[in-house]
């Protein structure tokens, strides 16, 4: 059976950046992070009424610059698909990017499995000017734009379909 | 810049803004609807600017609608024209608006809900159902082989399991079979894939499963719809938790199946969308509908708004300067028209004020001219002797000169306006005039000439006059104009004349025989008295004597004569008249009489410059006048002479009254009152008042004759005091004289 929205006042959902940070292997940034993600009401009613979301994991690597304002030297977006099955009643979670789908018998495994960001390369050191301090932030959003336009202007006035974290920052350990 | 066309500016700034946002919508609307990619991408922001042109456009309404209330309260001109087209073309554009409004919801409402059905749904849920049992059914037989597979590898060894396993891949149909140790290791595997494929280890899911001693099995979605069969049991001593293996196997589903399955997922799931987008699809459709809706009815509200103001504009004008012309503004000038009906309406109103105004710069002309005639005649008609009235039928005066005035004793000059029937009331001389009038008037007689006589308390007055009818215009009603003379005078004059003539006649031809008879009869007494008897001397004597007084008297009369007909030789020279008078006025209280003769004088009398002889002959003669009028009277008679300084038209002046409680003068001869030989006394020649009169205008003085209310008879004679006044008092008198110069 599909999750459902629980009795009582609406649950607005959130999406939190628990943890994050980054490691340098092999002279490729590769992040490690920790995302909460939890449904509204309403994301959840549409994801079991056959609607799919789209989550999006939004990186952005800004170069520290000291009197000028930062540069934004590279944008890097994760997406991902979550939709329900009603045959296999399976959550479905496809990674746009990599085009790897995997499949949870519970929302709860496959919300978990996808705010379980490992070893996520992110960035080659070697296009960073050497003397350069980088900082590096993560964002997690519900995005709406793959829906209809009808659609995206009804979203666009809903706080339920607006999910989206908090920008976390880090410098990148180089 | 002024307010009014800051505003002006504001609003079609606005306007401007207005239109363009709508222009740029319906041009995204246009290209959106085109491409529907296009339309996802702009429809927020088409939503924006609809949002937007939805704002300024209810701004433009307000402002309109605000100022239009505002010109209606204050009664401006064309509001309410304006209010009514509004009004009308509001509810024109609005009411298809809302029916097109009103069907449009009813059609997206409905059409919306025709593509659910219950009963497809329960199709759906059905197919589902059985899909699921149809898979149910693979997937238990599917775990039983799993759990097959794991017995038989229960006793196997590490070497041997993975010859074994690929066996039992090969005979259960498996994809995949893989065996795991406690820690997740891979311990054999055997697959479908590539030598380098790496089995997927169990998940969370899994060994959570596995870990409750339940076996574990999932259908797999996988990519281009396909299903896959996972199962997972675990074998081996399970008194020796690290011995345990888990067993995963992964069983495809076949084409067929998996391509029913994946469409009844499929269907379902689109089903279960739309049902869910039912809604959210209404309310934005409507949401959209609604914002066209607005945009189109405001935009066709405002569209009355600009569209009645621009035809009520040129109405407005025509307003005003009907108005304008109305007030005899004829300058006015409507803006250049544009080419239709209401552009020629306009056009002829130009041309229309300024054929008036050119009309009116005419009759400015001509009445500019016609004030000049009249001023001109005006000035005429006052300087004019003769008396002009202009009248109309009712009596009503239009006009009427100074002289008119004068000659009928009442002030007529600044009347116009007033009736004739009513100013006559208290004045007799005009009031007969009417009624002369009148009687050819009532005859009608328009064309007429009489000479009338007027009988006033001072004496009759003579006038001459002609009437004609006088044309009716735009102010007045046809009338008449009276012209008339006042020839009294110059009557007066040709009998005096004629009186002066008759004098020196008889002082000619009837005083030269009276000498030779009185010495003739002298001498037939003297020459017959010796031979005569007693009684025939006295028969001569008293004839003789008879003869003599006559002739005695006869010259007597015939020096009156003379006296009134001699040749004005006045000799002015300057003396009090208050002592003048005293010595006239003692002489006759010395005579033996009992006739009181009172004397009031003014003590501040001026000195007057006048003929001392004539002036005393005027005293003698006016105190004689009186004491005769009192003889033979059986009460006690009075005489009472007033002398006082006066002024005539600050003219200063003597006067002098002589007054007695007499029979007065008869009224049937107050007109001749200063004729000669008019008297209504026993004694008397009668030329005592007609000399006064002469001495008087011998002095250009005024005398006037009149009764008194209780008995008597009243003399007033004005003398000016000195040559200045005289000469004042001939000019007042001048058009009287001078005419009677000039007729004379």
């Amino acid at each position: 059976m599909p999750a459902t929205a629980q009795e009582g006042p609406d649950h607005i959902g959130y999406f939190d950046v628990q943890s994050v940070s980054s490691s340098l292997v092999d002279g490729v940034h590769e992040l490690d992070s920790r995302i909460q993600i939890v449904l509204s009401d309403e994301a959840l009613e549409a994801l079991n009424s056959g609607v799919v979301l789209r989550i999006e994991f939004n990186i952005e690597i800004i170069r520290v610059r000291r009197f000028i304002l930062d540069s934004l030297d590279a944008e890097l977006f994760i997406s991902h698909e979550l939709e329900y099955r009603p045959l296999s009643q399976r959550y479905i979670v496809n990674n746009i990017n990599s085009s790897d789908q995997d499949s949870f018998a519970t929302l709860y495994s496959a919300l978990n499995h996808l705010g379980r960001i490992q070893r996520l390369p992110i960035i080659d050191d070697s296009i960073f000017e050497s003397d350069k301090t980088y900082r590096a932030r993560l964002r997690a959003r519900l995005s709406t734009k793959q829906y209809p336009a009808l659609l995206q202007a009804l979203f666009f006035w809903r706080d339920q379909w607006q999910l989206e974290s908090d920008w976390v920052e880090w410098i990148l350990e180089r | 810049m002024d307010t009014r066309a800051i505003k002006k500016l504001a609003y079609m700034t606005l306007g401007a803004a207005g239109i363009g946002l709508a222009i740029t919508a319906l041009f995204l609307l246009s290209r959106t609807a085109q491409n529907s990619e296009d339309f996802d991408r702009l429809h927020i922001v088409i939503l924006l600017i609809n949002t937007a042109g939805i704002v300024v456009l209810f701004a433009l309404l307000v402002a309109n609608l605000a100022r239009l209330l505002r010109e209606y309260r204050t009664h401006v001109l064309g509001s309410k024209l304006k209010a009514r087209m509004v009004g009308m073309s509001a509810t024109l554009a609005v009411v298809p608006l809302l029916v097109v409004f009103y069907f449009s919801m009813q059609f997206i409402n409905r059409g919306i809900d025709t593509w659910f059905n219950v009963e497809v749904e329960k199709g759906l849920d059905d197919a589902l159902a059985l899909s699921r049992t149809v898979l149910e059914l693979e997937m238990q037989d599917h775990l039983k082989t799993t759990t097959k597979i794991a017995e038989n590898l229960r006793e196997t060894n590490a070497t041997q399991l993975v010859f074994e396993l690929s066996t039992l891949r090969q005979e259960s149909g498996a994809s995949e079979i893989s065996v795991f140790g406690n820690n997740k290791q891979i311990m054999a595997t055997s697959s479908d894939f590539a030598a380098d494929y790496m089995p997927q280890v169990p998940t969370d899911e899994v060994l959570l499963q596995i870990r409750q001693n339940k076996p574990f099995i999932s259908l797999d979605p996988l990519e281009h719809g396909n299903y896959q069969i996972r199962t997972a049991v675990v074998f081996g001593n399970r008194s020796r938790p690290e011995a345990l293996r888990i067993i995963q196997a992964k069983f495809p589903v076949t084409e067929k199946i998996s391509r029913m399955a994946n469409s009844v997922d499929s269907s379902y799931s689109e089903y279960k969308r739309l049902l869910y987008l039912r809604e959210p699809l209404k309310r934005t459709f409507i949401l959209t509908l609604t914002i066209v809706l607005l945009l189109s009815l405001l935009a066709s509200v405002y569209g009355a708004f600009v569209l009645s103001r621009r035809l009520v504009a040129p109405i407005q004008d025509l307003v005003e300067g009907t108005i304008a012309v109305a007030k005899g503004d004829f300058d006015t000038r409507l803006p250049s028209p544009t080419r239709d009906e209401i552009g020629f309406l306009v056009s002829s109103f130009n041309d229309m004020t300024e054929n008036l105004s050119k009309a009116q710069r005419q009759a400015s002309l001509s009445q500019a001219q016609v004030e000049a005639e009249r001023t001109n005649l005006e000035v005429i008609l006052a300087r004019l002797s003769t008396g002009v009235i202009a009248f109309e039928s009712d009596l009503r005066i239009r006009l009427a000169n100074q002289a008119s005035g004068s000659i009928l004793n009442v002030e007529l000059e600044n009347r116009a306006g007033e009736y004739l029937s009513n100013i006559a009331s208290d004045h007799p001389l005009l009031e007969q005039f009417i009624d002369a009038a009148q009687t050819h008037l009532n005859a009608g007689e328009t064309e007429w000439r009489e000479q009338i006589v007027l009988r006033g308390e001072v004496g009759r007055r003579v006038l001459t006059c002609a009437c004609t009818t006088l044309p009716g215009d735009e102010d007045h009603i046809p009338g008449f104009v009276v012209v008339f003379d006042d020839i009294t005078a110059l009557l007066q004059a040709q009998r005096d004349s004629a009186w002066g003539e008759v004098a020196r006649r008889l002082a000619h031809e009837i005083k030269n025989p009276l000498t030779p008879i009185q010495l003739s009869a002298e001498r037939l007494r003297r020459k017959y008295i010796k031979t005569m008897s007693d009684q025939e001397v006295q028969v001569l004597d008293r004839a003789t004597h008879t003869i003599v007084e006559q002739v005695e008297a006869m010259k007597d009369m015939v020096n009156a004569f003379s006296e009134y007909a001699r040749a004005p030789n006045i000799d002015i020279s300057t003396f009090n008249l208050y002592k003048l008078a005293h010595e006239v006025v003692d002489l006759y209280r010395t005579q033996e009489s009992d006739i009181e003769i009172v004397l009031n004088t003014d003590l501040m009398l001026p000195n007057i410059e006048a003929d001392i002889g004539r002036v005393r002959q005027m005293l003698h003669n006016l105190i004689r006048n009186s004491i005769e009028a009192l003889e033979n009277s059986d009460y006690k008679g009075r005489i009472e002479i007033r002398i006082s300084k006066s002024k005539i038209q600050e003219t200063e002046v003597i006067e002098i009254v002589v007054q007695d409680n007499g029979p007065g003068f008869k009224t049937v001869s107050m007109s001749q009152v200063f004729d000669p030989y008019v008297t209504t006394k026993p004694k008397g020649t009668g030329l005592g008042l007609a000399i006064v009169k002469k001495l008087v205008e011998e002095h250009a003085g005024s005398i006037e004759a009149e009764n008194l209310d209780d008995n008597g008879a009243m003399i007033r004679i004005k003398l000016p005091v000195n040559e200045i006044a005289r000469e004042a008092m001939m000019v007042m008198l001048s058009g009287r004289r001078e005419k009677l110069g000039g007729q004379a």
